[in-house]
């Protein structure tokens, strides 16, 4: 081959160009989150508070910062576009405008129901320049609960995950170790693993293990039914493949098996995340005295509304986070999967 | 003493059928020996036993009666002298090209960069050595195929069907390639085949079979100088003959 381009550039022979007039409404929706960020800071600034509202800036500044971390990477990749003509990145974040006009626009209708009128109830539902407040004056203790509810999820998850691998693996190839694992995980499996809070916490000598108990059970299930099925599953052709190459037992698991069976034990896996992000908040609001969970149940018996909502809104973002980073990890261990030829 | 390298001693193979209760005799008497550096193809209806007798060899599947030797000691199970390449290219998908063909090197702990360079080479992949084999079209993939048996260097390459799926030309030029390596291992070959004229272009000996149960009809010798011409007179006596063999 003679004319070799990047992937970009073919990218850009491939695709029609578009008008001047598409290029300008591009343009103009990119933009539109500022408009409503503006109405949001008009709507917060010049309507009368009906409660006290202490800091009253930090809201404001909680807003710019967002605008002008939108702003930012719009016009990074703006220029990107301009300069190198790859609107790739450009495209994904003007895809994020419309989204984050409407963001704006929510913020401003629930400012105005809460601190500016009190149809939504206060204090049950409190406004959010008093949750950033709480967040602030209490970051101690929100720290500590999430650095708690994170130990717990990670240690669980991961006692989870490495049991269900070797159980599933071994089932799967094992006729006589499935004769004995398979009526368990049928039994069990049905139930849901925060069933057995209750009398995990009364019969553990310590609760931080109990609770690790709890989640990994139902981690361990998710994992060992996946993987059992996967390496159940893998097409009896790369064994023969293999055998031929001179693999042994152990390379036709650990080099065949295992990967063969990969996309099912990591859907096993994110099965696994989300039944150990029930089992961790139920586990920490009904006994284990830590974590966001406990700060939940805690801040509500003291009926300090705007720390659970922290809290509630601190838990949303760490389990996107962690769902995220799973993501990516299955992203890549799955790499091979989408190499049909096509570039998208 | 025995000479050859394998010996196939009056083997007789039958299959328990899954869903009702009797039983397929895949093949029946089979009686061959074979040494270094023959190329033998075997032809014949399909279903006339003609894989189970390279997966027999492989040590992939026991037989019923009868048994094989390699370098005079009983097959008991694969052996990594003992290659095959199977009729479709089953390249491990989560495996990049590279790392296929070293598959055979790797699990045994003899990687060597050198070697699955020049292999990679030689299959005319360089261009292709990190992607996965999804990106393949069919020729390259029975390529990768190949090479990833042969990098084991084994004394025995067991193909079958190996270019079965691929167009006229891509065939016939890997004809060419795989007799390239054939002349510089010199090692035994055994390929099945469906076409007479593969069979006869490519081979020292033909075997043709016949069904129900497989059993061996006839040896052909092909005595023609390498490279064969496939207009010649000699050849079209051959393939004629063969052909008036398969016909019953
Ligand atoms: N694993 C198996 N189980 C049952 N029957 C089989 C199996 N493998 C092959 N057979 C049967 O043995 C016969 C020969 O098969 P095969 O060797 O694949 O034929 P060929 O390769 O010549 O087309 C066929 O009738 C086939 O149905
Ligand atoms: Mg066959």
């Amino acid at each position: 081959m003679d004319n070799k381009f990047t992937k970009s550039e073919l990218k850009k022979l491939e695709k029609k160009s578009k008008s001047k007039k598409e290029m300008f409404f591009d343009l103009l929706i990119s933009f539109l989150p500022l408009l409503s960020y503006a109405i949001s800071i008009l709507e917060y600034l010049f309507i009368k508070d009906k409660y006290e509202n202490d800091y009253k800036y930090r809201y404001v500044i909680f807003l710019t910062v967002i605008i002008v971390l939108y702003l930012f990477f719009l016009i990074k990749n703006l220029y990107i576009y301009l300069t190198c003509g790859d609107d790739e990145k450009y495209i994904k974040t003007k895809n994020k405008s419309l989204w984050l006009f409407v963001i704006f626009l929510f913020l401003t209708l629930f400012d105005y129901l809460t601190l500016k009128t009190g149809i939504l109830m206060y204090p049950f539902i409190p406004w959010v320049n008093d949750i950033i407040n709480i967040s602030i004056e209490d970051y101690k203790n929100l720290t500590i609960s999430t650095l708690y509810s994170l130990r717990l999820l990670l240690i669980g998850y991961i006692v989870g995950v490495v049991t269900g691998l070797v159980t599933g693996v071994l089932c799967g190839y094992s006729k006589r170790v499935r004769y004995w694992i398979n009526p368990i995980l049928k039994v069990l499996g049905p139930i849901p693993t925060a069933t057995w809070i209750p009398l995990i916490m009364i019969i553990s000598s310590s609760l931080f293990l109990g609770a690790v108990f709890i989640i990994s059970l139902g981690v361990w299930f998710s994992v060992s039914v996946a993987t059992m099925i996967g390496i159940m599953n893998v097409d009896k052709s790369y064994y023969d493949v293999a055998k031929t190459l001179g693999a042994n037992d152990k390379d036709l698991i650990f080099k065949v098996a295992i990967h063969s069976a990969m996309p099912n034990i990591l859907q096993g896996m994110t099965q696994g995340m989300s039944s150990a992000c029930i089992s961790l908040m139920v586990a920490e609001m009904l006994g284990v005295k830590a974590g966001l969970g406990w700060y939940i149940t805690w801040s509500q018996s003291w009926a300090s509304y705007n720390k659970m909502f922290a809290a509630i809104i601190i838990i949303c973002l760490v389990f996107n986070v962690v769902s995220k980073i799973l993501d990516s990890i299955k992203k890549y261990l799955l790499r091979w999967q989408n190499s049909g030829g096509d570039i998208e | 003493m025995n000479s050859s390298i394998l010996s196939i001693k009056n083997i007789s193979k039958s299959f328990a059928k899954i869903d009702e209760d009797s039983i397929t005799h895949a093949i029946s008497n089979i009686n061959i020996d074979l040494k270094e550096n023959e190329f033998v193809s075997i032809v014949g209806p399909s279903g006339c036993g003609k894989s189970t007798i390279l997966r027999l060899i492989a040590g992939l599947i026991f037989p019923t009666m009868g048994e094989i030797f390699f370098e005079n000691k009983k097959i008991q199970g694969p052996n990594r002298d003992i290659g095959m390449v199977f009729q479709k290219p089953t390249l491990f998908p989560w495996l990049t090209v590279k790392k296929n063909i070293s598959f055979g090197l790797d699990i045994n702990n003899e990687y060597e960069e050198n070697k699955i360079n020049e292999m990679i080479k030689m299959i005319g992949l360089n261009d292709f050595a990190n992607d996965y084999p999804g990106q393949l079209s069919g020729g390259m993939a029975q390529r990768v195929a190949i090479a990833r048996a042969i990098i084991n260097n084994p004394k025995v390459l067991l193909l079958d069907e190996p270019l079965g799926a691929l167009d006229y030309f891509t065939r016939m030029n890997m004809q060419d390639e795989i007799l390239e390596i054939w002349k510089e291992k010199k090692q035994l070959i055994i390929m099945v085949t469906h076409d007479i004229e593969e069979a006869i272009y490519m081979s020292t000996k033909v075997y043709v079979m016949e069904k129900n149960p497989g059993r061996i009809k006839e040896e052909v010798k092909i005595d023609l100088p390498y490279d064969r011409d496939r207009t010649s007179l000699e050849f079209v006596e051959y393939k004629n003959r063969i052909l008036n063999l398969v016909k019953f």
